[in-house]
């Protein structure tokens, strides 16, 4: 099964790059999307377009980043269309609501900011492997140590985290295939009995949850996981590569932050 | 050697005993079939082994370490690698690699040795062509392959398998096995759990376990050659056992005590040119 942000092996500069390095990166792209101006963020989010379509990221795979969120950013966009001050420009009689033309403006900057977002983490996910981005955030939490922060752990929770979301989707798709394979059809079923079958849903999982956790602590006791110190076999060594992203970078931060000053 | 010595044990304190008195010496280099009803007590017996249980009596002993001692159990645990029945409860990395180096990683080796270990261990469970692929997109069969390669990057000296091909079609079943088998002639001790009996009579010796006893211990000859023991207590014989105790039932002079196909063959051969 193929899901949207999942690691594929390539090469390309972005691939080769250091993991702190690119979460770094992402993690002040993140700050500046949120902050920036309508004509920056557009600037931005065109620029991010072409670097994951570079890096064989296809636009279908961004599609499929998205869908998820297609409800929430709609909804999104509709309140700022909505509930923005200014002047109406369509207004619908029989809903007595109306859409201001600088309220569709600022929907449509937040839902650009969402995808930009949005293209910028299957950008990170999709050039780095999950044990990478792993070792980059135990890196960047190893100060946390001193205060007793279990981050060995952190990461180990973050790893399982991430193998078993598709290992319980594709339960819950089994116990739904189970339930249509006794009769139950969502569509044509009352209030109540799909109450009932949402309730059995949960619980098939959540009891599926529980047994595989057990399962998967002796699994890694037995492979030797203690809570201690743990090596990592991903590779963090910074070359000249990520020097020349750090300085771009770098150069990037000063000048927005000036045009920022300057333009406000 | 592991050494289990009148071995108790049981889940709750005021619970049956899973495991009743289990004495067993298993050899450096053993391929061991461990067969026996459902809920005998095979999978509590090989948690055993490498201290994923202790015994509530007796003692288990690894290469000369008592599992008992919490000093001892990272290095039992090293000795003895465990490949779970489901796959998708053992592997905890996303990737092939990152899975493989999670028990070199828990070992703390440098992220070289780790690596080194990674592709070695590909390499002797025969699946290099899998290397940075996503676990979700392996088949039932590879992701068997991968646990079996990950227990591999510890370098155990002995491998517990528990039915390492329940669910696996015919063509993933002999991938498994072969690989089983190529493991056992380097060196590696197997403890294989199965209700394959024919699986089992291609092993060295075939303990049964019944009731948390151990019931029958002996080469597969000799096991399957209690055709009668073995039935009272709901197991069945390697089909071309069951063969040949049919033609016996008919009057034909076959010999009974054959689990191997081949010599099973020769005998029909033989009786073949009698007639």
């Amino acid at each position: 099964m193929y899901h949207a942000g999942v690691f594929i092996k390539g090469e390309s500069l972005i691939y080769n790059l250091d993991p702190r390095v690119k979460l770094a990166f992402i993690f002040f792209l993140s700050i500046i999307i949120l902050w920036a101006k309508s004509l920056a963020v557009f600037l931005i989010g065109i620029t991010l377009f072409f670097v994951a379509l570079a890096n064989s990221i296809k636009l279908r795979t961004i599609g499929q980043a998205v869908k998820p969120l297609l409800f929430f950013i709609g909804l999104i966009f509709a309140a700022h269309a909505l509930f923005s001050a200014g002047e109406a420009f369509v207004t619908i009689p029989y809903l007595r609501v109306s859409f201001s033309l600088s309220g569709v403006q600022e929907g449509f900057i937040v839902t650009w900011r969402f995808l930009c977002l949005i293209v910028a983490a299957v950008l990170l996910t999709m050039t780095s492997a999950p044990s990478q981005i792993i070792a980059a955030i135990k890196f960047f939490l190893r100060p946390l140590k001193f205060l007793r922060v279990p981050v060995d752990d952190i990461a180990v929770m973050i790893m399982l985290a991430l193998r078993l979301m598709p290992v319980l989707l594709t339960e819950k798709e089994k116990i739904e295939t189970a339930q249509k394979a006794r009769g139950y059809d969502s569509r044509a079923s009352g209030f109540i009995i799909k109450i009932k079958a949402f309730l059995f849903l949960t619980m098939s999982i959540l009891l599926g949850v529980f047994r595989r956790a057990d399962e998967l602590a002796l699994a890694m006791e037995a492979r030797g996981y203690a809570r201690q110190e743990r090596t990592s076999m991903a590779e963090m060594k910074l070359t000249s590569s990520d020097y020349l992203m750090l300085a771009v970078a770098g150069i990037f931060i000063i000048i927005f932050i000036a045009l920022y000053y300057c333009f406000s | 050697m592991i050494i289990l010595n009148n071995v108790y044990y049981r889940y709750e304190p005021e619970g049956i005993d899973a495991l009743r008195g289990v004495s067993l010496e298993i050899n450096n280099g053993e391929h061991l079939a461990l067969i026996g009803p459902n809920g005998c007590g095979k999978t509590t017996l090989i948690r055993h082994l490498n201290a994923l249980l202790l015994p509530f009596d007796g003692t288990v002993d690894v290469e000369g370490l008592d599992t008992q001692k919490p000093r001892s159990q990272a290095k039992i645990r090293s000795l003895v690698g465990m490949v779970f029945q489901n796959p998708d409860n053992q592997i905890v990395g996303m990737t092939v690699e990152e899975d493989i180096a999670f028990g070199p990683e828990n070992l703390r080796l440098p992220m070289e040795d780790i690596k080194k270990r990674v592709a070695e261990s590909l390499e002797r469970a025969g699946i290099s062509e899998l290397a940075g692929r996503n676990i979700e997109n392996l088949s039932g069969g590879e992701k068997r392959l991968v646990a079996i390669a990950g227990v591999l990057a510890m370098q155990p000296r002995y491998i517990a398998l528990d039915e390492p091909t329940a669910f696996l079609d015919p063509a993933a079943t002999t991938r498994v096995l072969d690989i089983i088998d190529k493991l056992h002639r380097e060196g590696v001790g197997i403890i294989h759990i199965t209700h394959n009996m024919a699986e089992a009579a291609l092993t060295q010796r075939v303990v049964v376990l019944n009731e948390g006893r151990i019931y029958l211990d002996g080469t597969p000859k000799q096991i399957f050659g209690k055709a009668e023991m073995l039935q009272k207590i709901g197991m069945h014989l390697p089909q071309v056992t069951q063969l040949l105790i049919k033609l016996k039932e008919m009057d034909l002079p076959v010999r009974t005590d054959i689990v191997d196909m081949d010599e099973a063959l020769n005998q029909i051969r033989i009786l073949a040119a009698k007639i």
